[in-house]
């Protein structure tokens, strides 16, 4: 497996961003497709106005899935412990959102150096759409 | 038509009301709380390389170890990596086959009404990495059922857990759904 340590990693430190977007109905039917999510009400607009929402809206997933690449590029695969996020807001079709964190802690945990590292996703207008936090072994 | 909104309100973030915490009988409840600690037929799932590749594509990734089997292999796995949120593919999966057999799904083990449901936590704990080509056993447990808001809302935990024959658990994911009730 591929796993030299990350070495030392100082709180505060700064992953690097994932942005996406704007999202489109195009995104939003090719992840219904490839995550089995067939829930209507992000790719059928009669769908969506019958459950009383304007338009379609994004899979709160689609933003969970690009904001825990966020951690998995950064450590790698082998070193993610555990990813977890609340969804706090919808994204609404055209929004933009990017995907961030940063090291909070370091701290040992099953015998390993952990670090936690908070993460959200935020549209361009600054409205959080995801929190969350991962945990990783350095 | 089954509609799930993916949102936990603000409120939900706020909440540390007095009211918080387990409320031994909720009478505006709908989840039905007799299925705490039952669950699901496990099923068997495969881990197909073209879904993993369509996943990873969609969700933006370009590093060859998730997407190109050679780039695995040089880089020491034993086939392409599962990104970290695949395991809602595997899930997604093992509840069509679940419906398949005529056997029960998730939301109608524990009650979920669509008009007032929202998802509002996914946690993923990791054992092991998923590869291409591995056939996973999915089980899901209904864990915990509990209230806030002096019962205006109401949350239900399952709990879900990918095994491997040889690797052993792979992957826990614990997911909260929230009714917001009328």
């Amino acid at each position: 497996m591929t796993s030299e340590t990350i070495g030392p990693v100082a709180v505060g430190t700064e992953l690097p961003s994932i942005s996406f977007g704007p999202v489109s109905r195009t995104m939003l039917a090719l992840y219904a497709g490839a995550s089995g999510d067939h829930n209507p009400i992000h790719i059928d607009i009669d769908m969506a106005r019958e459950a009383g929402m304007p338009d379609v809206f994004a899979h709160g997933m689609l933003s969970y899935g690009v904001l825990a690449r966020v951690a998995s590029n950064w450590t790698g695969p082998d070193r993610l412990r555990s990813f977890s996020a609340k969804f706090v807001s919808m994204t609404q079709v055209h929004e933009r959102v990017t995907c961030s964190g940063s090291v909070v802690e370091r701290f040992e945990e099953n015998g390993e150096a952990r670090i936690r590292i908070a993460m959200e996703a935020r549209t361009d207008e600054g409205r959080v759409t995801l929190s969350g936090e991962a945990l990783v072994a350095i | 038509m089954n509609i799930v909104f993916y949102l936990a309100g603000p409120t939900v973030a706020a909440s540390n009301g007095m009211n918080e915490g387990r409320i031994a009988l909720n009478p505006r409840g709908l989840f039905k709380r007799s299925s705490i600690g039952s669950s699901l037929t496990p099923v068997e799932v495969e881990v197909e390389r073209g879904r993993m590749q369509f996943f990873a594509d969609v969700l933006g990734e370009t590093d060859p170890i998730y997407l190109e089997k050679e780039a695995a292999l040089a880089a020491g796995y034993h086939d392409i990596v599962a990104l970290p949120s695949f395991f809602t593919v595997l899930e997604a999966a093992a509840n069509k086959e679940r419906s398949r057999r005529g056997d029960l799904g998730s939301s109608q083990l524990i009650g979920s009404d669509y008009r007032y449901l929202l998802h509002g936590i996914e946690e993923y704990q990791y054992s092991g990495l998923i590869h291409a080509g591995d056939v996973l056993t999915l089980t899901t447990t209904v864990v915990d059922f509990y209230d806030k808001k002096a019962g205006a809302m109401e949350f239900a935990v399952l709990r879900s857990v990918a095994t491997h024959p040889v690797r052993g658990e792979l992957v826990c994911a614990t997911r909260t759904l929230i009714h917001r009730l009328p």
